[in-house]
């Protein structure tokens, strides 16, 4: 059948597997589904404490490097990878702060003119903050309750992105320095 | 109305990102829902494997999935596969419904998925109700195809009138306003929200 608007466009119905055996009685009633999909994570979150410590080990371990080496540009990508994986599965096992700190870095990394040597500060800002959002007393919070921490590095996105010469803002550095007072 | 019930049972589902940690929580979610066939796969070469060696019934595909091919890398990887796996007329799977993850929720990167042949875009971290509520909303809202010169995919005009199982956006909830190109992240209802324009002609 053609489209009355676009003569070129062929319009048709695929009733696809997916489609017709998802449909087909006996499923899952949604909210026992949920739940059991909840049990799920709940069996797989004992390992993500190790999982996570592993990640912010190399993250520390290439940041490091890459202070000795600025010149090799290489480990952005190691490094933008290790922030994308902590991003999106942080919340999904409680850690939203984590997400967030995570999420801002990868704002760094991602920056049109992100610098090896010029956004150093920046990164290093947010590598200690991953590591302050794993403590414990840190990792159940969500951003809006540690506001320093969470304007904080905004701002030190925000100087990332605007003059390409970022200095670190003590504030935010304050801020995400384990210690600094909870705001809850 | 009796929420629609979902069932996973015996479907193929290919999971595709590159992250392992990801994939074990994605897994575990779909077998939460009933599934008892996931397969994993890390990078487009792991993924055309899995394609054209068996049936799949739907893909999970992040939207930076690692692009083995230079050409697909440089087209935005899961973006570029997606609209490989629509084009290419020889692929049985050519049909099959994509699900697309995204970390980068951004207008720019909402409205390239659509246009590539996704059904539809999830937002991660990912939530068990968010996964639940988008695999449902496939299921029992079959669109149907356009084959043109330049698109090849589900119908862009369509519009969610909220999920089968009673949640989601209402015909009376507000409209919400999307970003700007270059603007922030979209929330998941603003993702969704967002194919609604197509369909009212604003976009």
């Amino acid at each position: 059948m053609a489209d009355k608007k676009h003569p070129e466009a062929h319009l048709f119905y695929v009733d696809t597997r997916f489609e017709k055996r998802a449909r087909r009685p006996g499923g899952i009633p949604r909210e026992k589904a949920i739940e059991m999909a909840q049990a799920r994570i709940e069996e797989i979150r004992p390992g993500f404490d190790v999982w996570l410590d592993q990640k912010l080990q190399e993250l520390s371990k290439i940041i490091r490097s890459a202070q000795e080496n600025p010149a090799e540009p290489e480990w952005v990508d190691t490094a933008f990878f290790l922030a994308h994986q902590m991003r999106n599965v942080g919340t999904t096992m409680g850690y939203e702060l984590l997400t967030y700190v995570a999420d801002s870095l990868c704002e760094v990394f991602d920056e049109e003119n992100f610098d090896s040597e010029r956004n150093m500060n920046s990164v290093i800002c947010h590598l200690d903050a991953l590591l302050l959002s794993r403590q414990e007393q840190y990792r159940h919070l969500r951003p809006e309750q540690v506001p320093e921490l969470s304007i904080g590095l905004r701002r030190v996105v925000e100087r990332a992105a605007s003059d390409g010469s970022p200095k670190q803002d003590p504030s935010a550095a304050a801020a995400t320095r384990p210690g600094v007072k909870k705001n809850r | 109305m009796t929420p629609a019930t979902l069932n996973l049972g015996d479907l193929v589902i290919l999971v595709a990102d590159p992250s392992s940690y990801t994939c074990t929580i994605i897994h575990g979610m779909l077998r939460g829902f009933g599934a008892n066939k996931v397969l994993d796969a890390k990078d487009s070469l792991t993924l055309f494997r899995a394609l054209s060696g068996q049936k799949i019934d739907i893909l999970i595909c992040d939207a930076r999935l690692p692009a083995n091919d230079s050409n697909l890398r440089k087209q935005g990887g899961g973006l570029a596969l997606t609209r490989a796996i629509r084009r290419n007329v020889n692929n049985e799977n050519r049909t099959i419904p994509i699900l697309l993850m995204a970390s980068d929720t951004r207008e720019t990167t909402i409205k390239s998925a659509r246009d590539v042949g996704a059904n539809m875009v999830i937002a991660k971290p990912i939530s068990p109700s968010a996964l639940y509520d988008r695999l449902t909303w496939i299921a029992f809202n079959p669109r149907q195809f356009v084959d043109t010169t330049n698109y090849f995919g589900p119908d862009r005009r369509f519009k969610i009138e909220g999920y089968p199982g009673g949640v989601g956006r209402r015909k009376g909830d507000k409209v919400v306003e999307v970003a700007a190109e270059t603007g922030p992240a979209l929330a998941q209802d603003d993702i969704d929200n967002f194919f609604n324009k197509a369909r009212t002609g604003q976009d």
